[in-house]
């Protein structure tokens, strides 16, 4: 049609001449695509490489036999499984097909570096195991050194060798958590690379790994099996079944490869996608905003033109199409430009984390057909639905509007959008209300936060009026006669200025609910760790993750032997299913647990507990109907049932979990021992300086663990809140850029529609530094405005994301308002208003006062 | 600030000594380059009278309108010399020239005179407090009151009529006594009884207060409410007129109509 072919004629030479006009539209849209494809090509290239990663682990692996005996907590995917008999080797080794057999005997087992501090543990396991001898059942090679041969001699991965400054002839600590000593013999690789990811590897003697990592000798994690010629993974585990006793599973190479993946992609990695592409959303819902304005100032401003077009004969259709082409081209370009962005980003990325500690294993980009086609849909879309709206005005110019003086936008708010907003925002409250108090339920109180955002979008016009006026208010005493134009200025159309400032008023909004949610997160730890800690001393291993080996159950028994120390108790961990359900058990002394501990109130008594004693949270014994001298059935992972009494219910479990039991009911049941924290108290009358000498000089002949007084202890555990905090943080500052470059490119257009007026303005005296003055003020006052509303939209949603936490869930969350953190984000919202102003500002300041007055 | 001592600055009429508020010297203005070079200015001496009302008169192209620009401050001149007083404009920096504009210069515009969002009392004041000056509030009374729009003090440009607008201008421009007023087309967008009140209000104010006006404007009927007429062509001055009436000027235009072939008075082209 030839209709459509003019309307593109029209809007691509309208986009020659007006390029600058759609600067910042093609930046926002440039931007939120590369983000996504940033993320999506990451996540692909993150899977691409822990495949490789599993696949070079499982290598030459055709079977796993293990036990079939496994219990899973919520949280874990994989669970905890018991450990197979070494015993069985023999007879697999006798069953046809398999060409080779070696035991895996694993466990956690963290070394300590040259320097005296752990090596690893900040997410990546920690694994020590025996080293295997047949090269195609071992990924890893020896590739400097020699073989462990006799106990106390080691192998390391060549990436944990470097990261702890250890080279061959070291001797060094492994805590498994008991305290080694190693002496590294050797080095290895893994698929030619350095390690297998960030995972650090020990590998020892067979005795060794038997003494140290497992519970009970003979056992092993997995037996490894290797098919002959002729024989398919498949072909090998079914003539194993025929052989393995019950209890005893074999699985697959393929499989026990795929089950790691799942581990990692199911935990780790989809969290982490969600993760950026709900900041990619956020991104794009910046974007649009910045979009839509920019189109519709452009569209005002171009009445004139359009009206013209429609008085020569052009149909609506031809310029709501002229419009959207224009769009649409602007689109494809940005979009494309931010595909390629979005590969720089995802390659920068995979370079920087290793820089900055993230563990990511390495491999080459993948990119997919999807990574590339999503972001540049979302693209297209999200510009030229921003488009619709103020192409559907430009088609309803009258013909007429051509012979007027030029139409600047100046709409106001409608009272249909005051009932609206109102509307919408009393219905979030009522749902907040309700979710919040009356019937706690986190979705309700979400579709709340929901409503209330919108209300906000929808009541920003409305409110900007005023919030100008206020805001500004003290602007005309400071800055005189430009201060005050700055203030009008901004007042001149509310519904743009509320446009422009929506969108870094949902930027701060993110940011300000994340700032609010992560206080309260830190404040919730404080107060637990000063509610339910009891001790003088905390001693634990900084870990998260699959990191870290904990602490020797040793150290407490130890610590408790100081002259200077009233009492010492450890906090192990161990698992079992009670009822049917696998849940975390705490093993420690009961009695001494009651003593380091704060368990606030308690029915029944922790002393007295013998074998088949078990202490219940409140809350649990409440779900499962128990109460003192109640029973309650055990199954452990080597499939042992046994009943327990209930001897205590107490009230916090924060820290001592929800299921308390004796080390002696543990120990039959047991894999590998660790205890997570050990709660030192000080004998009466000890000065705490001697006490904590004393403590610090046991607990370091354990491996060195952190020795910490309470308040540091609840310092570091707020840490990685703040680490979590400083990421979401770098996410948003896109999103709050591209909200700044929305103000500057309104600011532009604002200064351009204004040609005439500046010019006046600097003809009768205004100075360049003055006229500059006036359009920084009016950003800042814009960036003022959104930020505020985002502060308040923040405070507001943080409250709700936690009090509905607290009342959905049944641990405790405390609220808190960090007052420093939110006005620091005030200031960093104003300060970038200030310079998001500077470029129109010095633009305006350039005009030629006679080309100013003379065009209009 | 009026008087200027300079032996050129004067000139001698019976017992009254006449300063020059603004003049310029062999001003030569050049546009463009190569082909399309144009000569707006081609040496043009001229003073403009203090406490007269001089209106520059010529057909479109004559160079009328870059006359008053450079004179003005707004634009540079290609060679010779532009003076207000005895200040030398092409001695002052961009920051002097608007130091100049705001406090020895008043500006009427033919559109885009006033800031929309100000009301008619900061619109007046404007070029005052941006200088950060205190108003002399007996002159701004007697202002108001010439101008006649006391009632209207606190509305918004958008609220009046093209007149009403257009006599807020002459206010503005006055308001901080400068040594000479320009104004650009003041009538040009106005309907002809606007246009005269306007008219009325700039020979008045120079009359009673002894102010300095120039004006450009190419409509006779306007140029008769001037002291003198400076006809322009080709970038020349080619003629000067003591008491015009609007038959004489457009008597003298035609003048120039049959010599230069060129239709009766085009509007203006936009630069």
């Amino acid at each position: 049609m030839s209709g459509t072919r003019t309307s593109l004629r029209i809007s691509v030479s309208s986009l020659r001449a007006h390029k600058r006009r759609f600067a910042g539209t093609f930046t926002a849209v440039l931007l939120g695509v590369a983000f996504l494809t940033g993320t999506l090509v990451m996540g692909d290239t993150l899977r691409g490489s822990f495949d490789t990663l599993f696949g070079d682990a499982a290598g030459g692996t055709d079977a796993v036999v293990r036990s079939a005996n496994v219990v899973t907590v919520p949280g874990d995917t994989q669970g905890t499984r018991e450990p197979v008999d070494t015993a069985l080797i023999e007879k697999i080794g006798r069953t046809p097909g398999v060409a080779a057999v070696a035991p895996r005997i694993e466990g956690a087992g963290q070394l300590v570096g040259s320097d005296g501090k752990p090596v690893g543990g900040q997410g990546p396991p920690t694994l020590a195991g025996n080293w295997i001898d047949d090269a195609r059942l071992n990924p890893y090679r020896l590739a400097a050194g020699r073989l462990p041969s006799r106990t106390g001699e080691v192998v390391l991965n060549r990436g944990a060798a470097e990261a702890g400054k250890l080279s061959i002839g070291d001797t060094t600590v492994l805590r498994t958590p008991e305290p080694v000593r190693v002496t590294v013999v050797g080095l290895a690789t893994f698929g030619g690379e350095d390690g297998m990811g960030q995972v650090t590897y020990t590998g020892m003697t067979r005795a060794d790994a038997e003494k140290y990592l497992t519970a009970k000798p003979g056992r092993a994690a997995s037996i490894q099996v290797r098919a002959g010629p002729g024989t398919s993974q498949r072909e090998l585990v079914d003539s194993l079944r025929t052989v393995l006793p019950s209890g005893v599973e074999a699985i697959t190479g393929q499989r026990s490869a795929d089950e790691n993946r799942e581990m990692i992609s199911g935990q780790f990695l989809s969290l982490f996608t969600t993760l950026l592409l709900v900041f990619s959303g956020i991104v794009l819902l910046v974007a649009t905003f910045s979009i839509h304005n920019t189109f519709a100032i452009v569209v005002a401003q171009r009445t004139r033109e359009n009206a013209l077009l429609r008085a020569l004969g052009a149909t609506k259709r031809q310029v709501v199409g002229a419009t959207l082409a224009e769009a649409g081209v602007v689109a494809l370009v940005a979009s494309a430009a931010g595909l390629l962005g979005g590969i720089g980003i995802a390659a920068g990325m995979r370079a920087l984390f290793p820089v900055i500690g993230f563990p990511f294993p390495e491999g080459p980009l993948v990119i997919s057909a999807l990574s590339m086609l999503l972001p540049l849909a979302v693209g297209v879309v999200v510009c030229l639905g921003s488009a619709l709206l103020p192409a559907v005005r430009a088609g309803r110019t009258a013909p007429l509007a051509a012979l007027r003086e030029t139409a600047v936008d100046d709409s106001g708010a409608s009272r249909t959008r005051a009932v609206v907003g109102t509307a919408l925002g009393l219905a979030g409250t009522a749902a907040i209300v309700t979710g919040v108090f009356a019937a706690p339920s986190l979705v309700l109180a979400a579709a709340g936060a929901v409503l209330a955002l919108a209300a906000f979008v929808v009541l920003g016009p409305v409110a900007s009026s005023v919030a100008v006026r206020f805001l500004g208010g003290p602007l005309d005493r400071l800055r005189g006669v430009s201060g005050a134009l700055a203030k009008r200025n901004a007042l001149r159309s509310p519904r743009r200025t509320a446009a422009t400032a929506t969108a870094l008023m949902i930027g701060v909004a993110v940011v300000s609910l994340f700032t609010v949610f992560g206080a309260s997160l830190k404040a919730t730890m404080d107060q637990t760790v000063s509610r339910s800690f009891a001790g003088d001393l905390a001693v634990s291993v900084p870990a998260f993750g699959g990191g870290g080996s904990g602490l020797s159950p040793g150290l407490a028994p130890a610590l408790a032997e100081l002259p200077e120390v009233g009492s010492a108790v450890g906090l192990g961990r161990g698992v079992a299913e009670v009822d049917g359900d696998g849940r975390q058990l705490t093993v420690t002394d009961p009695p001494a647990l009651a003593e380091g501990f704060d368990l606030g109130s308690v029915d029944g008594s922790f002393d007295g507990f013998g074998n088949r004693g078990i202490a219940v949270s409140r809350a649990q014994a409440d779900d499962r109907n128990l109460r003192v001298g109640d029973t309650t059935r055990l199954t452990f992972t080597d499939g042992g049932k046994e009943t327990f009494t209930v001897r205590a219910v107490y009230e916090r479990s924060e820290l001592a979990g929800d299921y308390v039991i004796t080390r002696a009911a543990w120990a039959p049941h047991r894999t590998q021992d660790a205890d997570t924290l050990v709660s030192v108290t000080f004998a009466d009358g000890v000065p705490a300086a001697e006490a904590g000498a004393a403590v610090e000089k046991t607990a370091a002949a354990f491996g060195n663990p952190d020795v910490q007084t309470r308040e540091e202890y609840a310092r570091t555990s707020a840490g990685a809140i703040d680490m979590m905090l400083t990421l979401i943080y770098a996410l948003l500052a896109l999103a709050v850029l591209i909200a700044l470059l929305g103000i500057a490119n309104t600011l532009t257009l604002a200064v351009h529609e204004r040609t005439g007026e500046l010019g006046l303005l600097r003809a009768v005296g205004q100075t360049r530094a003055q006229l500059r003055a006036m359009v920084r003020w009016e950003s800042v006052l814009v960036a003022a405005f959104g930020t505020a509303g985002g502060l308040a939209l923040g405070g507001l949603l943080g409250w709700v994301v936690v009090e509905a936490s607290e009342g959905a869930g049944d641990t405790a969350f405390a609220f808190a308002l960090p007052p420093a953190q939110l006005a620091l984000v005030g200031v960093v919202g104003l300060t970038a208003g200030a310079i998001a102003g500077w470029r129109p500002a010095r633009r305006a300041a350039r005009l030629d006062v006679l080309r100013a007055i003379a065009t209009e | 600030m009026i008087a200027g001592t300079a032996a050129t600055g004067t000139t001698t009429t019976g017992t009254m000594t006449t300063a020059t508020a603004a003049r310029v010297v062999d001003a030569v203005k050049v546009y463009g380059r190569g082909d399309t070079r144009v000569r707006a200015l081609d040496g043009v001496s001229v003073g403009f009278p203090a406490g007269r009302f001089t209106a520059i008169m010529g057909p479109s192209g004559s160079g009328k309108s870059t006359l008053m620009h450079c004179a003005a401050g707004l634009d540079t001149l290609t060679s010779g010399s532009a003076l207000i007083g005895d200040t030398d404009l092409s001695t002052l920096d961009d920051r002097g020239l608007t130091l100049l504009r705001r406090e020895r210069v008043g500006f009427v515009f033919q559109a885009f005179n006033l800031i929309p969002t100000l009301t008619v009392a900061e619109n007046i004041t404007l070029p005052m407090d941006l200088a950060g000056a205190a108003r002399d509030d007996e002159w701004y009374d007697a202002l108001i009151d010439v101008v006649g729009l006391r009632d209207r003090l606190h509305h918004r440009p958008g609220e009046l009529s093209g007149g009403q607008q257009q006599r807020v201008a002459v206010a503005r421009a006055f308001a901080g006594s400068p040594d000479v007023v320009f104004a650009d087309e003041p009538t040009g967008n106005l309907d002809s009884r606007s246009g005269e009140e306007v008219l009325r209000l700039l020979s008045g104010t120079v009359r009673r207060t002894n102010r300095t006006v120039v004006m450009v404007t190419h409509d006779p009927v306007a140029a008769a409410h001037a002291d003198e007429v400076v006809f322009l062509a080709d970038g020349r001055l080619v003629d000067r007129m003591t008491d015009p009436t609007a038959e004489r000027v457009l008597d003298r235009l035609k003048a120039f109509d049959t010599r230069t072939t060129s239709g009766p008075l085009p509007p203006e082209p936009r630069s």
